[in-house]
């Protein structure tokens, strides 16, 4: 009696969670899929006929191919700032958890504020100017390094913690240079936190508006994020095609999601138990 | 093959005062083991002679070279670590030649020198495998080929056997004293297992709280220990010590007799004493007996005796092999 | 024998490590940072900056709608991130029992986390339409008159929040279910041979033993919450009026109206607000753990 009620409201709970994460994706899919006048009604009837494929030419071609170029440039920027981000933060990483000394101090509390406080925009993006970076690519992947480094480097410290001393110490025997070291013998031990850290790092970069938002602005620099954003002032009167974008960058996380589930999980919650 | 100076070798780690100045001379081509209890210092001793730990004082010579201060791979060492620290990633290949690969040897030279360590060693069917897909025993003999390609002038070992099982243990101390009469090169080894120091050593050093206590070939250690300490850690079962009235009455302060030294008769004798327990282990027999002025004390006696707990029993010392200390 | 060694060897751990880093994070976080302090005092254009005082802070709190937006972070912090807390360990809870289909639900719930604010924004804000929604039909099914979501300017935000928790409760739930791994089932059979009911399992051991997930997720939600920006921008841009403004979407504001001081002044405050809020919370939680 008391097994058959514990497993009703299990379904319950089921279905209940299921109609709530599942359906805003659901409509996504549906409204980018009819046409201008159907999806206005904005329900979840079934398109008459299903324009899949001219919504999805219609929201690439619009605005002079915009969103190939978003595209481009994302993953310009993604690519760039996340091989940049795991090379830094797995040194920073690997001198602070193996040697001891005042610096770690300094190290510990920069790493706790870049996790922490929010970045002081204005006076960034007047430092940008002065140095020529201010929309540009370069100065965008440099931002994305600075500001996600911290977390990156926490990765790397707890994972090289369980990498025995002893590797370190052969290779010196063996005659390596500490830049041998870290990148012959310590560098390719790190590969599981660094598929992890590459994955997530790409999805928050990827996902990134604020930042492209302040540091990125122009029409030759848009991003992914950023052309929603703009069509959403353009398109109130075309929600097929909106969420057709909306659709297309909600599937790249998707895609690597799929792929790469289990490394997504140990880095989110990556340190978290531990505490 | 070199010979190697301490001389006045201190370590501290802040206050802390861990090596107490440290004079050795180990011979060219001798096979010298470090033991002592844990913390005695001669892990630290040893990754100082290796140049991974900085001397804090005193220098350190190799072949009449001072390296007190040099680089680990330019001291002419190799060194086998208690886990291996074989490179995971990497083939046993990779691994016996990644000091060559660094030193930018031509390839045919590595591959010859590799292929020649592996024929040593009988890698040679493994050199395509990582570590993780071998057994202990055979990790331990890698972790030997990447020592031996580095033609050292010293072989450093820190507790290289701890890591495996009794019978591979027994087999592994066979190839390693085989290994020294081949290579006939100097090798320094740690061990806390006395076993391991009496079986391989021409001579052990044993070392105590950062000191040396007496360094000595093995039989010299066990015949004419220095101190109690020594007395206590070499040899199996231990050596029977006493102390207090016991051993004033026999004239020192310290009175020590092995348990192979003591003789048991059921009628006569010089101390008498009740069988507590007897530990069968086949060839011999460990008899613990309580002894009315002495409190405990072990008895080696044949695998067949046929006392039993209860007994009354007297034990008598062989005169000339109990060791009356000073201290 | 405490004695320096000049001989002293170069450390295998090279401190040059540090330095591309340093100077990456140094320029572009740090000095923006430290120099926002001066800037949050001066009339400012990018170009010249005149010295003013604490002119904009005066501002910023005489000011009824940019008081309204430090209030409302507030609100926003502690309401999503209490949400998540709950919400968060009870799916946690539900997914780590056995039930059915326990991997995709946890792939389904976490999977929000990981699609794009805007996206997400631009999304409820229309199923959040007063008339044409698809939540308020839905309500209308069942004979609930629904609110208007983000047009009531009372509810705008608490709207924003909801989505968040929507979003955002997935991550809780992960490391809830980090957390839960981690408590041996031996307490469980020993406190039922114990005579512990369910509930009572769940206060006095569930609870206590997840504590360090606790604090992440409190720690890392109340942070979110205070920096939010991206989800509460796509939806109703601070509005309707300022009634959903937060301080991160006052500083946007100000910088595109030019006032760059003012706007700076604001960053400021949300560096105090989360270092304030942050700092003790953190060391607070440090103690007790020390104390356990």
């Amino acid at each position: 009696m008391k097994q058959s009620r514990s497993l009703a409201s299990g379904i319950v709970a089921l279905i209940v969670a299921t109609v709530i994460f599942i359906l805003p994706f659901l409509f996504i899919a549906l409204q980018a899929v009819k046409s201008k006048s159907e999806a206005s009604r904005l329900n979840f009837a079934l398109p008459k006929e299903w324009l899949f494929w001219e919504n999805l030419v219609a929201v690439v071609e619009a605005r002079n191919y915009q969103l190939l170029l978003a595209y481009f440039n994302s993953t310009v920027i993604t690519v760039f700032s996340v091989s940049i981000l795991v090379i830094l933060s797995a040194m920073v990483g690997y001198v602070m958890q193996r040697r001891q000394s005042r610096w770690n101090g300094v190290a510990q509390v920069a790493l706790l504020m870049g996790l922490m406080m929010p970045p002081a925009v204005v006076p960034t993006i007047g430092l940008l100017q002065s140095i020529g970076l201010f929309k540009t690519m370069t100065g965008m992947i440099l931002i994305q390094v600075a500001y996600n480094i911290s977390f990156s480097t926490l990765l790397y410290r707890s994972f090289i913690a369980t990498i025995p001393r002893d590797l370190d110490e052969a290779a010196r025997i063996d005659g390596a240079k500490p830049w041998q070291i870290f990148f012959r013998v310590i560098l390719p031990l790190l590969k599981p936190v660094t598929v992890t850290n590459v994955v997530v790092q790409s999805i928050f970069v990827f996902n990134d508006f604020t930042n492209p938002l302040y540091y990125l602005p122009g029409r030759e620099n848009i991003t992914v994020q950023l052309t929603l954003y703009n069509f959403q002032s353009t398109y109130t009167s075309q929600y097929n095609l909106l969420f057709m974008n909306i659709l297309l960058v909600t599937i790249p996380p998707l895609i690597v999601f799929i792929f790469f589930n289990r490394q997504i999980v140990t880095g989110m919650t990556a340190g978290a138990v531990k505490g | 093959m070199a010979d190697l100076n301490l001389n006045q070798i201190h370590k501290s780690f802040g206050a802390l005062e861990i090596i107490k100045g440290i004079d050795l001379d180990i011979q060219s081509g001798e096979f010298v083991v470090f033991v002592g209890p844990s913390g005695c210092g001669k892990s630290t001793l040893l990754r100082m002679i290796a140049g991974l730990e900085d001397v804090s004082s005193g220098t350190l010579t190799i072949d009449g070279k001072d390296v007190t201060h040099a680089e680990p791979s330019e001291r002419g060492i190799a060194m086998v670590f208690q886990s291996y620290a074989l490179y995971p990633h990497m083939t046993v290949a990779e691994n016996i030649g990644f000091g060559l690969s660094l030193a930018k040897r031509p390839k045919a030279e590595i591959a010859a020198k590799v292929q020649a360590a592996a024929d040593t060693l009988q890698l040679t069917h493994l050199l395509e495998r990582k570590p993780k897909a071998l057994s202990g025993g055979q990790r331990q003999r890698v972790a030997i080929g990447r020592a031996i390609v580095r033609d050292p002038k010293v072989f450093l070992f820190d507790e290289p056997l701890s890591n495996l099982d009794a019978s591979l243990r027994a087999q592994m101390r066979l190839e390693l004293s085989e290994l020294h009469a081949r290579l006939k090169t100097t090798m320094v080894y740690v061990t806390h297992d006395q076993v391991e120091a009496m079986t391989m050593a021409d001579r052990i050093v044993v070392l105590n709280g950062g000191r040396v206590e007496q360094v000595g070939t093995p039989m010299e250690l066990y015949n004419h220990p220095a101190t109690p300490f020594v007395a206590g850690f070499i040899g199996s079962p231990k050596m029977n010590l006493y102390t207090g009235p016991f051993a004033e009455r026999l004239g020192c302060k310290t009175y020590g007799i092995r348990p192979e030294h003591i003789r048991v008769s059921e009628d006569s004798g010089d101390w008498r004493g009740q069988v507590r327990h007897v530990e069968r282990l086949g060839a011999d027999a460990i008899l613990y007996l309580d002894v009315e002025e002495a409190s405990s004390m072990m008895v080696r006696l044949a695998g067949d005796t046929q006392l039993r707990p209860g007994d009354t029993v007297w034990a008598s010392p062989q005169d000339s092999a109990a060791h009356r200390f000073a201290a | 024998m405490i004695q320096s060694h000049p001989h002293s060897r170069k450390s295998p751990y090279p401190f040059w490590f540090f330095l591309p880093a340093a100077v990456i994070y140094g320029v572009l976080f740090l000095v923006p940072t430290v120099t926002s302090l001066w800037y949050s005092l001066t009339r400012w254009d990018l170009m010249t900056a005149q010295f003013i005082g604490l002119e904009n802070f005066r501002q910023f709190f005489s000011e009824p709608f940019l008081v309204r937006g430090l209030f409302n972070t507030l609100v926003y912090a502690l309401v999503t991130s209490g949400l998540k807390t709950v919400f968060g360990l009870l799916l946690a809870v539900l997914l780590s029992g056995q039930i059915f289909a326990r991997g995709f639900l946890r792939t389904v719930v976490f999977f929000p986390v990981l699609v794009s604010s805007i996206g997400i924004g631009i999304t409820f804000t229309v199923m959040m339409h007063p008339t044409r929604g698809i939540i308020n039909e839905a309500l209308g099914l069942i004979g609930i008159p629904g609110p208007g979501w983000l047009t009531n300017p009372s509810l705008a935000l608490l709207s924003v929040a909801l989505v968040d928790l929507w979003k955002g409760v997935g991550l809780a739930t992960l490391i809830f279910i980090a957390g839960l791994a981690t408590i041996s089932p031996d307490y469980y059979e020993a406190s039922r041979i114990d005579g512990a009911t369910r509930r009572q399992q769940f206060w006095r051991i569930t609870l206590p033993l997840v504590r360090p997930a606790t604090v992440t997720v409190i720690t890392l939600s109340l942070i979110g919450g205070l920096r939010s920006f991206d989800l509460i921008w796509a939806m109703t841009q601070g509005g309707p009026g300022f009634s959903s403004d937060v301080i991160a979407s006052v500083v946007y504001k100000q910088y595109q109206a030019g006032f760059y001081g003012l706007s700076t002044a604001g960053n400021v405050i949300l560096f105090l607000l989360v270092g304030i809020i942050i700092l003790p919370l953190t060391f607070w939680f440090n103690r007790r753990e020390v104390d356990q």
